[in-house]
């Protein structure tokens, strides 16, 4: 198989670009990606466009996005597929674009992810997210992505004892990395007394689904992002002046539809599946992994996938954020550019915004305060559905 | 042909599956037995038992959900997974004062319009 790499990004600033076409702000990102490769004019040359969105025509009205985007790029004729896999569909699209060029199908691939979900109300955009559920089992009942975090969040506190306020702990990690992001969505520090130690903490952090609270819960985003691959063994590799960054492993893994139907639901076997494919197929083990991007859509997801992923012992994640292990500074830093939580999901853009936060590490791109030390590998986590289907990407500096 | 079945209305029932081949139970319907592979064809449904999913169940986890979607005029609901006493589990809403992990709980069904669309079948967990 060739080497893969990424010699482009390209981000908007995640929040409300409701008043743009999400062609337009797709368009944005990935137009980053080829100035950022030195590649803009030559963007014809691209072998393929691969999209991920998970629900344009339900947020959008609008359904081709990727015949739409070549066009807004002035790529034609350019081939371009759209990838949907729920909030999932960036890190899919990645793993589609890695698929081509390893195949030998492509040398140049756009990845480009993308959504824009403010143009509907929060009512209507809860239950469209909640349409990747089980229709009669689950959606029909009135559940909703929320709904199945807080129960996962309980039976965890339950079974572990981890607290509430160590939920706030992530919180005010994430939004510390995120005030520093110039991609974030919510670019403030929050203070763990405004949120949990506090006497006005209970107001200003309200429940969302019980025990999950606000601050434990990601905003509704819009944004893309945007990754240019290229085939690191062919001659044209040399014509992109940034060093590649390499895809040393990614793979995805599925889970039952039904949450309920896990024998252990507070196993995501989707997560420990799909990470241990990507490690094996980079030749790498968790203690080799210099920082991470886990899918916070809700904070207990960042204990969870953090253990599943073999950082920390299950049940003992949480003891390790107490000791700030997870900081910028600590032993393993996770969610740099502040997650989710703090940086925004827009839910077909957040897989290839995790691969861009990599990328910006490991060159050495980050801001000022919250660039890791000296990165060698990032690992990214990007969790689809309610972890049934998940995909797992390891990047690595050369 | 006159439609007799509206004068027996009956209550409304969500049904779980047994595979008559090895004897699993499976909810929601499954498309193959993942034990011994039978195929269940949802038109016949040779070769499967259905029954009535309800009564006593243990109540494994909840949440009081807060931001509910679009159609719910209430201003928060329950929810919770339960397991039936044949090890079967469901996801449904929940009816009870002080929900805690473990109660015993009785499972009947629901008809709800709530969202928008045809109504549908609804769990309603209950003490
Ligand atoms: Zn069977």
């Amino acid at each position: 198989m060739a080497n893969v790499g990424i010699v482009g990004i390209g981000h908007t600033k995640f929040g409300n670009s409701s008043e743009y076409d999400l062609s337009d702000v797709m368009a944005y990102a990935a137009t980053d990606a080829l100035e950022d490769a030195h590649f803009l004019a030559r963007r014809k040359e691209v072998d393929q466009v691969v999209v991920g969105n998970m629900a344009s025509g339900l947020f959008c009205h609008q359904s081709a996005v990727a015949s739409a985007l070549v066009s807004r790029m002035d790529m034609e004729p350019v081939p371009a597929e759209l990838v949907e896999n729920g909030p999932a569909s960036g890190a899919s699209a990645i793993k589609i674009g890695y698929m081509a060029v390893a195949s030998g199908m492509a040398d140049i691939v756009l990845v480009v992810g993308g959504e824009v979900m403010r143009k509907v109300t929060g009512w209507l955009g809860t239950d469209y997210v909640a349409t990747m559920l089980h229709t009669d089992a689950e959606y029909n009942m009135g559940l909703t992505l929320p709904g199945f975090g807080g129960m996962f969040t309980r039976m965890y506190m339950e079974r572990y004892g981890m607290t509430e306020r160590d939920l706030a702990l992530l919180a005010v990690k994430n939004h510390a990395n995120g005030a520093k992001n110039k991609y974030a969505h919510i670019q403030a520090p929050c203070t763990i007394e405004a949120i949990a130690d506090g006497p006005d903490a209970s107001v200003v952090n309200t429940y969302v689904a019980e025990p999950l609270r606000m601050y434990s819960t990601c905003p509704v985003s819009d944004g893309a992002a945007a990754l240019l691959l290229v085939n690191m063994d062919s001659p044209k590799a040399k014509d992109f002046p940034k060093k590649p960054i390499r895809i040393a492993g990614i793979a995805s893994a599925t889970d039952t539809h039904c949450v309920h139907n896990r024998k252990d639901p507070l196993m995501l076997n989707a997560v420990r599946i799909s990470a241990e494919k990507a490690y094996a197929m980079a030749s790498l083990k968790p203690s080799d992994i210099s920082f991470a991007e886990l899918h916070d859509a809700f904070s207990i997801l960042e204990f969870a996938i953090s253990e599943e992923v073999g950082f920390f012992e299950r049940g003992k994640s949480f003891l390790a954020v107490r000791k700030g292990e997870t900081n910028i500074d600590g032993k393993m830093p996770i969610n740099t550019s502040g997650g989710l939580k703090s940086k925004g999901h827009p839910v077909g853009a957040t897989g290839v915004s995790q691969a861009v936060e990599l990328v910006r590490q490991l060159r050495g791109e980050a801001e000022k305060g919250r660039q890791v030390h000296n990165p060698k590998y990032g690992m990214s986590v990007n969790f689809g559905g309610f972890g049934n289907n998940v995909v797992a990407l390891i990047c690595a500096k050369e | 042909m006159i439609d007799f079945s509206m004068y027996d209305q009956k209550e409304p029932k969500i049904s779980a599956y047994k595979c008559q081949k090895c004897g699993s139970l499976y909810y929601p319907a499954p498309m193959v037995c993942s034990k011994c592979n039978t195929r269940r064809d949802p038109e016949t449904n040779k070769g499967w038992e259905t029954f009535d999913l309800e009564g006593p169940c243990t109540l494994l986890s909840w949440t009081r959900l807060w931001n509910l979607p679009e159609g719910y005029t209430k201003k928060n609901m329950l929810f919770g997974i339960v397991e039936f006493e044949n090890g079967l589990r469901a996801s449904g809403q929940l009816e009870v004062d002080d929900p805690k992990t473990g109660m015993s709980l009785h499972s009947t069904v629901i008809e709800s319009n709530e969202r928008p669309g045809n109504p549908v079948k609804v769990f309603l967990f209950t003490e």
